[in-house]
Parts: C-alpha cells; structure tokens; sequence
C-alpha cells in the first residue's frame, strides 16, 4: 500500500514537473516582465545556437555558464544581473530594462534606427557598371551630345508641372522642372559621362520614364528609369558590305552579341558609356573577327592575337627633374596600392616623367630613386610627418580650403570627415599669407576643422558649423552634385 | 499635468502670452477599456485673435489638390523645401509639434523668443524660437512663420542628406492630408469649413478602416490593441520603427517576440540598449497588421511633452502598410491598406 501511495505520489510529481517543463518551454528566449529583461537559456542549444543567441541578444558567455550554477546575482559594469537555474534544461538570466533607453525619445526628435536592424540593407549601392548601352522605345525620348542631356516626355498635356529627378540632382524634386512643348514636355541639363537613375514627377506623382526600358529597382524596391551618358564612340569604316558588325572588348567580357554596331552612311558605328580605364577590343563582322583598322594602338596579346586598345579618362603627367645620373625611378602611390615594381618613369632632358589616366581624387605618392623614397620636391603638400611624410597631390580637385589671418603660424593642417579626422593627414601650405589645400570631394555633406598649431579651430570663412559631441562644433561643408 | 493646446497659427502668440487651456479628459489616466466610438472630439480653442493671413499655408491657387513628392533617406521622408532662399530638405514629422529648424542653417535668425524647457527626464534646454520669412514646401508657401531651433545635424550625418529641419501636422492641418508612403505622396486636399473635398473631379479617399482620433499641439493619437487590451498610440511619421512603451502590461509586452537587445543612438554620442522586436498580435480597426516592428523602450518625455499616457508610437512599418488619410477638421482617421495586407 505504501509502496503504492510513493508510487502515486512519484507518478504524481513527474506529470507535474513535465507539465511545468513543457509550460516554461514555450516561453519565448526573450520577454519582458515587470520592468526586466529574462532571458531564457536551454541547456540542449548546439554550440551553433548559443553563439547565435549571445550575439542576438549581446550576452557574456560567463553571465551563462553561472546561470546554470544555481541562483543569485551578480554585478557586471553597474548592471545587477540576476540568475537562477528553473529546471534541469532550462535557466534564466535577468536584468533590469535600461532606464535611460528611452531618453533620446524627446519632443520634436526623430528616431533613426540603426541599418542593420533592417533585414534588408538600406543603403545599396548599385555596383559600378563597366559600360552601358541605353535602350529606349522612342528615339526623340533621350539624346545627349556635348555633354548635355536632353530628357524628353511625350503627351501629359493636361499635366500642371512636370519635374526630372535623379541621381544627377540629388534626387531633387523642385531643382529640375521641365517646360510643356506642343507635344509633350522637354529639358536639357549639363551632365558627365556616367551611368544616372532617374524618375519623372508629374504633378506631385513618381513614376519611370515609359519609353525608357532600362530599370533598376532600389533598396526601397520602387523603380527607376536607368540611362547613360556615353563617352566613346566605335566606328569601323569599311565592312559596309557586312550584314552584322558586333564590337566587343574587355569591358564585355567579349561577348559575341551585346553590343551590335549601327549602319551609317560609311560604315559601323556604336555610342556606349565606358568607366575610366584602358580597355582591349575587336570587331565581329559576320562573324569574322579583325582589329581596329583606324587604332594605332593595336598590340598582341600572348596567343598572337591583335586587339585594340584605347583608354578613358584624363591623364595627369608626373614629373621629377633633375636626377639625371639616376638609373631607375619608380612612381609609388595610393592610386597603384604603392606598389615598387610597376610604374617606371621614362628620362628625358630635363628629368623624368609618367602620365597615368587617375580617377579625380585625393592621392599620396612618392619617387623611389635608385630604392631611395623621396617626396616630390616641386609639390609643397604633404601628408603625414617624420618618416611617413608623403607628397600629396588632388586630381581634378572640387574644393579649396582657404584659411587667413594666421600667417605668423608654423603648421596648419586640416582634418574633418573626409579624412578620418586624422590631425596630420593633410597639411595646408601657406601662400601670400594664406593657408590653402585643394581637395576633391565627391558630393555630400562634410564636417571639418583646421589645426593652427595643434589647436584645433573652426573654419572663420565658413558660417556654417554644427553641434559636435565635444561641444566644440565642427564646420560643414556640402559639395553639390 | 498641465496641458497648453495650442490652435494651429497662434502658436507664437499663445507662447507669448501663454494662454493656458487645460482639458480634464487628457490629464485624467487612460481608460483601456474605452471603446474607439467612446472617445469624445477634443474642445479646440478658437480664440478671438485675427489669423495673420501671410501666416496661413496656401497651394496654387487653382489647384484643389498639391501633390507633395516625397524622398526617402533611410526610413524617413523628406520633403524638399526652399527657406528663404536656402534649398535642402524638411523630415515630413508628425511627431514634430511645429516647424523645427536646423540650427546649423538657421542660427542667425533673430531669436523672437527663448524659453526653458524643464523636462523631468529630458535635459534642461533652451528653445528658440526664430521667424522665418519665406517658406515654400515643394509648392505649398506661407511667410513670416515663427519655427523652434535643434540641432538636427546628426540626422544628417546618419542619413546622408542636407536637413533643414522637421515640418509637422501644424501647416497642413486647414487641408485633408494623404500620406501614400508605397507612392512616395502626400496629398493636401483643400476642404470646406465642415471638412469636406471642395474638389468634385477628385475621387474621395476610400478607406478601409477609419476612427475619430485625439489631438494634442498638433499630434495625432491613434487607438490600437494588443492583446486585447486598447492602447494610445502617437503618429509619428519622423519615427523609423514603431515603439511600445516598457511600461506596458505584462499581457501587451508577452505578445512581442524580442529578436535582439541592441544599442541606439540618438542625438549626441551616448548609446542606449533597446530591445527590437515583432508586435505579433496588433489589432488596428479590426484589422490584425502582421510584421509591425517596434522597440521596447520608455516614452516618459513624451507623455510629459504631451501631457497624455502614451502606450506607443506608429512610425515607418505602420505608414507602409497603405494610405492614411487625417482630416483635423473632422478629427477623422482613414486608412486604405495595401492589397498585399488584407490577403
């Protein structure tokens, strides 16, 4: 009989406890209650699920391993953590909610949260294309010729106002607006070879270009209208007795169809956009593949075969005088990684030279003579100090920061976002009492301050600055598109 | 709590001369039992003060209706704007009581007034009040309209884009206002003194939901339940993510699944640890929304801002769920889902 109660009693106690078991186990691993946080451990996690979990829910790996040692409490940075083990799998960490976390909920203060929050990523770039071809229905609808666009929208009649929004201005919906013509509506702007996203907004309301068929949807999955402003022209001037004329080259990955040429009055010819670079190509007709005939730049690659060759964008020449009795000068910068083997410098009269086709942008180099490092000695600017002073130089610089009234200063540099706020990355030089540096910016916002002599400063020409969290205030400056 | 309601344009004059008007039905506890039916309209006061008419928003004169292209930078929308001769871009923020200015752009304006603001939990600041002369809100324009200054440039630096500051319900209230976030639009549609479209050619809203709301110095307040229970919720168009008070009931906080305990930064360097999560059982007008995002988080500086309990606030998931529609005169929410949430 005894034997029996026990085992009623056992019996009694094991559904209990599977019961209370089963019952904290759909809890969820994270809850709130009464003003804390209880986290949920289960001793079953894979060595893969924990590390998941910590990371999620930015735990200490220690906190849980004293989880499951019983219950108390314990004290990291200030934070009172409390634990107790609930049942042989299961063991719980709490703390109290962050009293402070809602604090930047202030009035007339919007909440921005953090990207990666987002299970998709806000801010995508769109990977910089190597070349395009513009593919519109109407011919009338796009045409661009010395560098500027003209952006034509048939019909809309009816329509009050109509504006061109993109990649070009900003986005901007009131920069742009469009005039009526008598069969639709027409605008011209000035604008670089490239690659733009673009929308029309008529009368208040998005919406793609309808004779473009060239779309990209971005990280907000609405679409966009893609164009191209082009900057090489092929054109092969025999071969008018060819059915097909294909060109193709590096920057297709020589594809035998992407880019068939156009028939004109004598011969072939294509527009496309290329990014800055040098490029190999050939042509196809009817399947036949032959070089360039008109390019003086035609080389062999290592099978034998002819191609033709031609670069985009702007050369900048680099000089070094003198160092006649020199053997072997080498240009090394931040546009070639530094690399010391493969930009050799040819001698001439009067010294050695180099020109290279450079993106516009801020760069670092140096000349290695004979294997010694040497700045450029006609450049005044630099970048660094001691052993690590390099020549600075800005290709197609966009800004100049001007500093006056300081001309009995010894160094004056200048750091802000562009540079990483590094206080010796770029030294301005003085110049009939004036301190300058050029820099090119891409467009966007920039905070910045000069250093006079270590003490750092706000920009006296500029009246716009902003809030830092020093609260010492930082200039901005915004380069427009 | 005292609660100062302010009827849209005398902002600056009921600063000034700080005419106090308090409702009783705000300063007493919200009953989460009330009915949406149950809420009664909010006495507005209607002052004898003569509207200055330059002050009054106006949209080309033969339109009934001003389509407001909106931008996205991240989460929020912006509005592009031209303010006194200086171009850049207005957050759209329904959570903002006014026009606030960036001080960056804005910071040698005439200060027309100065007041402390004495938050409990906020930090003790000056606010400044300026006067702007010429505003033109892509086509909506009004002159000679006091706006507040804050320092907004960390929005900037996060997002990307030049910010003039933030514009809120206040300038649009005279019009039947239609966010259609999916469409990037905000429409303002101009009404009669009894609230209706003076426009016949263009097609009233057609919501699928709608429910009278509150107003608090400018700020919509909208009414949806968890778990059952019925809860304040604040528009706010300027938020990123929804937020639920951390101090709801156990039964409201047991329904959100908690996916990560993470930092946040807000104006200045300091970080606070959040909790972000899914309101798994959010019930707006009969409607259950499905992957309404929100942090758990305190609002005690709203509430003492605004003078009510707040459970929660609406932001970018909640917008992006349809078209909403808010009509001030008729104190009326609709709100046309997208075909993708009734499915």
């Amino acid at each position: 009989m005894k034997s029996a109660i026990r085992y009623l009693l056992f019996v009694f106690l094991a559904v209990m406890i599977t019961g209370c078991m089963n019952d904290y186990s759909s809890k969820p691993v994270c809850r709130v209650e009464n003003g804390r946080i209880i986290f949920k451990l289960d001793k079953r996690w894979s060595d893969q699920e924990m590390k998941e979990i910590l990371s999620q829910y930015d735990l200490d790996s220690s906190l849980v391993a004293k989880a499951y040692s019983g219950k108390g409490e314990v004290m990291i940075d200030s934070i009172l953590w409390k634990y107790r083990t609930v049942n042989p799998f299961f063991a719980e960490l709490s703390k109290p909610l962050d009293k402070r976390s809602g604090d930047f909920l202030q009035k007339n203060e919007v909440l921005i949260i953090n990207d990666s929050w987002i299970r998709k990523p806000l801010f995508v770039e769109s990977a910089p294309v190597v070349s395009g071809l513009n593919s519109f229905r109407r011919r009338g609808a796009f045409k661009y010729e010395n560098e500027v666009a003209q952006f034509f929208l048939p019909n809309y009649k009816d329509a009050s106002n109509i504006y061109l929004s993109g990649t070009f201005n900003d986005w901007s919906t009131m920069q742009s607006p469009m005039t009526a013509c008598d069969s639709g509506w027409i605008l011209r702007i000035s604008l670089k070879p490239g690659k733009y996203l673009y929308r029309y907004i008529v009368d208040g309301k998005w919406g793609t270009d309808p004779n473009n068929e060239l779309q990209e949807r971005d990280d907000e999955r609405r679409n966009n209208s893609v164009v191209f402003c082009y900057n090489h022209r092929f054109a092969l001037k025999d071969k008018t007795e060819a059915k097909k004329v294909i060109v193709t080259g590096n920057f297709t990955n020589w594809s035998r169809d992407k880019f068939p040429m156009e028939r004109n009055s004598n011969g072939w010819s294509l527009d496309l956009y290329l990014q800055e670079g040098t490029y190999a190509y050939k042509f196809i007709a009817d399947g036949k593949w032959l070089a360039d005939p008109a390019n003086t730049d035609n080389r062999k690659d290592a099978n034998g075969n002819l191609n033709s060759f031609f670069s985009i964008g702007e050369l900048f020449t680099f000089r070094l005088s003198d160092y006649l009795s020199a053997t072997k000068i080498i240009l090394a910068g931040s546009f070639n990684k530094w690399r010391q083997d493969e930009l050799v410098m040819t001698r001439d009269n009067t010294g050695w030279q180099l020109p290279l086709a450079l993106a516009p942008g801020n760069y670092e180099y140096k000349f290695i003579v004979d294997g010694d490092w040497i700045t450029d000695p006609a450049n005044p600017y630099k970048t660094g100090s001691g052993d690590y002073t390099n020549s600075f130089m800005a290709f197609k610089p966009n800004h100049t920061f001007v500093l006056e009234n300081y001309s009995d200063a010894a160094n004056v540099n200048l750091a802000g976002s562009f540079n990483g706020w590094s206080a010796d990355s770029y030294r301005m030089v003085k110049k009939d009492g004036k301190w300058t540096i050029s820099l090119y910016l891409k467009p966007g916002k920039y905070t910045y301050k000069f250093i006079v002599d270590r003490k750092w400063i706000l920009d006296p020409g500029n009246e716009i600055y902003e809030a830092n969290e020093y609260g010492t205030n930082n200039s901005v400056l915004w380069i427009e598109q | 709590m005292r609660l100062v309601f302010l009827y849209r344009y005398f902002l600056p004059f009921f600063l000034t001369i700080g005419i106090i008007v308090s409702l009783s039905f705000f300063s007493s506890p919200y009953e989460v039992n009330s009915t949406v039916s149950g809420i009664s309209s909010s006495s507005e006061y209607t002052g004898p003060f003569s509207e200055p008419d330059d002050a009054k928003p106006s949209i080309p004169a033969e339109t009934d209706v001003l389509t407001i292209p909106l931008k996205n930078a991240g989460r929020l929308f912006m509005i592009e704007a031209i303010i006194d001769n200086q171009s850049g871009n207005l957050i759209f923020d329904s959570g903002a009581t006014g026009l606030v200015m960036n001080r960056t752009y804005f910071r040698k304006y005439v200060k027309t007034d100065i007041q402390n603001s004495n938050g409990i939990t906020g930090p003790v600041a000056e606010v400044e009040t300026i006067n702007l002369g010429k505003v033109n809100v892509s086509g909506l324009t009004f002159t000679n309209i006091p706006a507040s200054l804050a320092d907004l440039g960390h929005i900037e630096n996060r997002r990307g884009i030049k910010v003039l500051g933030l514009i809120g319900f206040e300038y649009l209230r005279d019009f039947e206002i239609v966010i259609d976030a999916s469409n990037n639009e905000l429409q303002l549609h101009r009404i009669d003194s009894r609230g209706n479209r003076i426009s016949e050619t263009v097609r009233s809203f057609q919501p699928d939901i709608t429910q009278p709301f509150e107003v608090v110095k400018n700020i919509v307040f909208l009414k949806g339940t968890i778990g059952g229970k019925m809860l304040r919720f604040c528009l706010d168009t300027g938020a990123e993510t929804n937020v639920i008070s951390s101090h709801s009931s156990k039964t409201v906080l047991s329904t959100i699944s908690i996916d990560r305990k993470s930092n946040l930064s807000g104006a200045g360097q300091n970080s606070v640890e959040v909790l972000f999560g899914i309101m798994n059982d959010f019930n707006f007008g009969g409607h259950q929304l499905k992957n309404m995002e929100a942090i758990i988080t305190h609002l005690d500086a709203l509430n003492e801002a605004y003078g009510v309990q707040i459970d929660g606030m609406l932001g970018y998931n909640f917008l992006a769920k349809g078209a909403i529609c808010i009509n001030f005169t008729k104190k009326q929410f609709g709100m046309k889902f997208l075909k993708t949430e009734l499915k």
